[in-house]
Parts: C-alpha cells; structure tokens; sequence
C-alpha cells in the first residue's frame, strides 16, 4: 500500500513539475521579444517529408541572409516549426500549437493542399496571417480574400494554370487525345485531374483509364499494366517526387519506358528520379512553378548558394520557401511594424521582385505567377515557355 | 483480356510472396507469444535501412548487404526479445499490444532521428527486366519468388523435423505441459522472435530495390497488410498464411486492374471481415486453436 501510495506520489509530483516547465516556457516564449516569429508548418516526417526538408532549408537560407544583413527594421527572424507530417490532422495541431504555445506571428505552409485548406479556417480565427508556398490546388484562394478567408495568401500558381498548359502542350506539339490518369489521392491530385477534365473537350481528347493512389504506395505494376493494354498515349501523373522513382521503374519493368510518356506534375524533372529511371522518364512533360535549371540571375544565384551550402541541388519547395520568407521580410519591412494588419494591407499592394517576375497579389490574396513548362530531352529538362492565366473565379 | 489476368496472377504472386515472408514470422511469433507483433513492419524497415546502410556508407555489393540487413535486424530482435518479448509469454492480452506498439514508436522514430525522415533512394539489386513465359519482369522479383519457397520450405522442414522447431510447435500448442516436460519456454520464444523478426529483415532487404524507397514509416503499412494475412490464415498457421498471403496478393492486383488503384489498400480489410463472418478462426483451421 505504501509503495502505491509513493508511486501516485511520485506521479503527481512528476506531472505537477512537467506543468510547471509547460507554464514558465509559454511566459518566456510571451515575454521574448524584439524577434519576429514565423512559424513553418511542413511535412517533416511521413511520405513527403523530403518536401519538408527541403522547404526549411529554404526557409532558414532566407532567415540567414535577412538576419545577417541586420534584419528586418532591425528585428531578427526567428524561425518556430511545425511537423504537418503531410496530413491535415497533424497540420492542424502543428499550426494550433505554432499560435498558442509558440505566439508566432505569421505561419508559412502547408506543402500539401489537403493540410493548407484545413490550416485556413485555424488561422482565420486566430486572426494570424498565413502565406502559403507551395500548395497548388486552386480552391485554396477561392476560399480566399473577397472569397472569404481574410488572413490567407498563397505565393505558388494554381493547379488550373497547371492542367491547361500541360495538356495544351501535349496536345498541340505532341498530338496526344488518349490519356492514362494516375495521380495521388488527395486534393492536391485529385484537383489537377478534375481542372484537367474540364479543358479535355478544347482539345478533343479523352481519358481511358483514370486511378488514384495513396500516398506511400509502392506497387504499381497492376495498374500500368492496365496502362499499357488501354491505349493510352500518355500518362497524366500528378503526384509526389517520390513515387515518381517507384513509377518510373515499374514503367520499364512493364515494358512502357519509351513509349507512354508522363506528363503532369510530380518532379519529373530532378536529377534523382531521371537517374532513378532514365528511360521512363525520357519525353516527360512537366508544368512547374520553378526549376533549378531556369535561367534568371536571381534563381541562378539562389541555386549556387543552395548548392555551396546544403551540398544538394534545391528543389522547387527550397525555392519557393526561400522566395516567400523574403517577401513577408519586404511586407514587414513596407508596413514598418510587425502588427499582423498592416502586414496584410502591405501584402496586399506589394510589388516584389522575384526570380521568376514581379509578384503582386489579386483580390482573392493569390499571387500572379507563371507556371513553367518543361521536357525531359535527353535525360535533362529543356524549358519549352513560362505561361501566365488569369484565373477565372466562380461567382 | 486472358492474358490480361494471367499477368496480373502473377504480379499478385510477387507481392503476395513478400506478403508471405513478412507474414509467416508474425504468425509464428503469434503461435508461440499469444500476442500479436505490432512492431513487426519496423523490422521489414529495419532490415532495409541495414541494407541501405551497407550500401550507400561502405559501398558494399547487394549480396553482402542482405546478409548485413537481416544480422543487423535480428541484433536489434536480440535485444528486444530480451527485454520486451520474453516478458510477455503468459502475460495478459493487453500487455503483448502495448509493449509490442510501444517497441514499434520507438523503433520508428529512432530511425528517422539518426537517419532523417525523407525518403532515401535504395540503389542496389537486380533491376533490370527479363521475360519469362511471356511476362516482364524484373530480377528481383524472380529472386523475391524464388527465395520465398526456399523459405518456406525450409520453415516446414524446421518445425516438422528440427528439435526447435518442435519445441515451437509444443509451445504454441500447451506452454504448461511444455514446462511440466522441460521445454524452456523463454528460450523458445525468444528465438522464435528473433527468427520472424529476421525472416521480416529479409524480406524487406528484398523488395527494396523494386520500392525504390526507403523511410523510417515504411513498416507501418506493412503490419497493417499482415495483420487480416494472419488472421485469414488461422493465427499461428504457417501454411495458412502463405495461401493467404497469395489470395491477398491475387485478389489485391485484380483490384487494382478492374476497380481501381485507390481501392486496392480496402481489399485485405473487406477479405478479412468476409472470412471472420463465415470462418472467425480464419480460413485453414477445422477449428479454433486459441
């Protein structure tokens, strides 16, 4: 009995000391100041955590070069993270837990769409301002500005840019109409391929075949086997780097390397999945919001110093976390205070330089951005044209 | 169309063989624990990463890095056997569940701290595509198909004939009597651990270079594909479980060809609550063991 006693003790104690360490670390993160907080949410962990790794490294180069040049106003950029794992439920209490306990003041993420539209309403009520990076599916700002949400801007062109120029593309320089689909299964795929859906009758083509898969999946045998016997053209894939590896060997293994080719978006482009599967890959049309290989002094200059320093070729997310840090630092900087609404209104009316052109913000807080389209021509991708649309949002 | 299904039997007979090899160590360690391995998948992600390890740090050959996979993997089983599993043989139910998740948590998450948790590219194996009897397919799924028999053949050789072996099979029959003749039952069902534990290294070692992929969250869909092959097969039935892991894999690959990609991951569930409405002692066995 007693030692029962002392056990329950013992517990309590524990517990009574665990809250105490909570409580004071909130008062010291509340009375910290002269820093700016920005929290990163990203999938650190789980099937994109690549994504993940990635965007805070670009995030924490941006931080790197602002604090060292003196800050912002003076004020150095600190940066709080949040593991989405790539699922909204996670990404939720990533967020959650970047506004109550860690009092950020502005949250870049999700990578994912599917975490991004569950992170809206999350920073809606907390009133925090939210700049996503990397997110592509379009509802994400037609939910926002006059559409709604207040508090969130979206710095990354939209999958219905995407689906339009990718199969104007193969339609009209590769005389593709018979499509194969096999994009992941989530907002993110599953939008891309509902937008692509309403351009097919413009360009008088079809889908023969249409299959998702889960985040993770590894045999793709089955269905590219189907692929192969459907008559498909080309393969829409737009999904995650990667599965684009897995993919592209089970394509050779089916004997579909070389003849059907995949176009989308699920970097398709990188060194390490053309080296992963070389002959799949060759002939693949990709629409992306950037490419290590484009050709500004920005980007090129980004690339370098990416490159000096992480000892790895930055990807598309590195780039666009990079660039969006460095346009909230210039927000912040216009507003000439760090009060979330001024930030917002100095957002709002930005002109920024970016390495891909001038970034300015609709009334839906969606950036005006060009999508970039490539093709991998003899294991390398060769930029066939940038290409702008104006979204048209439902009324 | 005919020839379409053949094809696809036969990719279901690749991923049911990996199924299988996974399976039949957490089947075993069921017959002789009573308890379900919830960190099984971790050692098919341990065996792996071994292998990875192997590969991509001391640019060692494929072969080698098997036989490091599974050692390394049935170190790590050593280990956990010892502190973990040993404890749990007749303990109650509950107790084989948490301790065995716990282990899979910790497994897990060391792995992504020392390693990181992105996806690293697995670069070794046999991957280039033959054609047998009319189908593509790469080596390593030859090999994957291949090594299966010999595994499973060697299994039934071990149990029926091995003086271990029929100490497993008392013990999964009656752990009292064992102890009453002087089977060590302790020692029994460590190495019995250790065993499932590396036949699941292995087989993760050999469906590495066809995934590509390796990453610390690799296991968990592992142990959930296994667990309805186990149950299907009888829990503790070797036999059971390589018919089931080949139904699983058949029925899974059809799936995917005639409904849907996005439907494939339902079919071991929707099988498994099939087979516990008729045969709740699953398929194979006249009646319940347990």
């Amino acid at each position: 009995m007693t030692i029962y006693l002392s056990r329950r003790g013992f517990c309590v104690g524990s517990a009574l000391i665990g809250f105490q360490a909570i409580s004071s670390g909130a008062f010291a993160a509340r009375t910290e100041d002269g820093t700016i907080k920005l929290g990163l949410v990203a999938p650190m962990s789980g099937p994109n955590a690549r994504y993940g790794a990635f965007s805070l490294r670009g995030a924490q180069m941006a931080t790197k070069e602002i604090n060292s040049a003196g800050g912002v106003g003076g004020r150095k950029i600190n940066i709080l993270t949040g593991d989405s794992q790539g699922t909204p439920v996670e990404g939720v209490s990533a967020t959650r837990r970047l506004i109550d306990q860690d009092q950020v003041d502005f949250i870049i993420g999700d990578v994912s769409s599917s975490v991004t539209l569950a992170m809206q309403p999350v920073v809606e009520d907390a009133g925090v301002l939210l700049i996503n990076a990397a997110s592509s599916n379009p509802m994400i700002t037609y939910k926002a500005g006059v559409g709604g949400f207040k508090w969130t801007f979206r710095n990354y062109p939209t999958d219905e840019n995407r689906a339009l120029i990718v199969l104007q593309y193969a339609a009209e320089k590769k005389g593709f109409t018979k499509y194969a689909v096999l994009s992941v299964d989530t907002d993110y795929g599953r939008a891309a391929i509902e937008f692509t859906k309403k351009y097919l009758p413009r360009f008088k083509s079809q889908i023969l075949t249409e299959d998702y898969y889960k985040e993770g999946e590894v045999d793709f045998r089955s269905v590219l086997s189907k692929i192969r016997d459907s008559g498909a053209q080309a393969i829409i894939m737009y999904g995650n780097a990667d599965s684009t590896p897995i993919v592209g060997r089970q394509m050779i293994e089916v004997g579909i390397a070389g003849k059907i080719p995949l176009i989308g978006n699920a970097e398709f482009n990188t060194a390490s999945s053309i080296k992963a599967a070389p002959k799949a890959l060759e002939g693949a049309i990709e629409a992306a919001a950037w490419i290590p290989s484009y050709d500004s002094e920005k980007s090129r200059a980004f690339v370098d110093k990416f490159t000096a320093e992480f000892r790895e070729a930055p990807n598309n997310h590195a780039y666009v976390h990079w660039e969006t840090v460095h346009l909230l630092a210039k927000a912040i900087e216009q507003a000439q205070s760090i009060d979330r609404e001024k930030v917002r209104t100095a957002l709002s009316n930005i002109h920024y330089a970016s390495a891909v052109g001038e970034v300015t913000f609709d009334d839906h807080n969606q950036a005006r951005l060009p999508m970039i389209l490539l093709e991998i021509e003899n294991g390398k991708p060769a930029i066939k044209g940038a290409y702008s649309a104006e979204i048209d949002y439902p009324k | 169309m005919f020839y379409t299904i053949i094809e696809q039997v036969v990719n279901g007979i690749v991923s049911g063989s990996v199924y299988a090899i996974v399976a039949v160590g957490m089947t075993m360690i069921f017959g002789v624990l009573r308890a379900i391995n919830f960190a099984h998948g971790e050692y098919y992600m341990l065996g792996t990463f071994g292998a990875w390890v192997a590969i991509d740090y001391f640019d060692l050959p494929y072969p080698v890095a098997i036989v490091i996979g599974v050692v390394a993997t049935a170190v790590i089983a050593v280990v956990v056997g010892n502190f973990v599993m040993q404890r749990i043989v007749g303990a109650p139910a509950e107790a084989g569940v948490l301790a065995t998740l716990g282990v899979a948590l910790i497994l897990q998450n060391t792995v992504i701290l020392v390693f990181g948790g992105g996806y690293k590219f697995f670069s070794g194996g046999y991957i280039e595509p033959v054609t047998l009897f009319g189908f593509t397919l790469a080596e390593q799924r030859i090999l994957i198909i291949i090594i299966g028999l010999i595994v499973f053949v060697g299994l039934e050789l071990m149990v029926t004939y091995s003086r271990m072996g029929k100490a497993m099979r008392a013990v999964s029959q009656n752990i009292e009597c064992c102890a009453v003749v002087g089977i060590d039952v302790r020692h029994v069902a460590l190495w019995t651990f250790i065993l499932g534990a590396a036949l699941a290294g292995l087989s993760g070692v050999l469906t590495a270079p066809v995934n590509v992929s390796v990453y610390g969250g690799m296991g968990e869909l592992i142990t959930f594909k296994t667990l309805p092959i186990i149950i299907m097969g009888g829990l503790g039935n070797v036999r059971g479980t390589f018919v089931a892991a080949m139904i699983l894999g058949i029925a899974e690959s059809l799936v995917a060809t005639y409904v849907g990609l996005q439907f494939r991951d339902t079919v071991g569930f929707a099988t498994l609550m099939l087979v516990l409405m008729w045969r709740p002692h699953g398929l194979f066995s006249a009646q319940a063991r347990f």
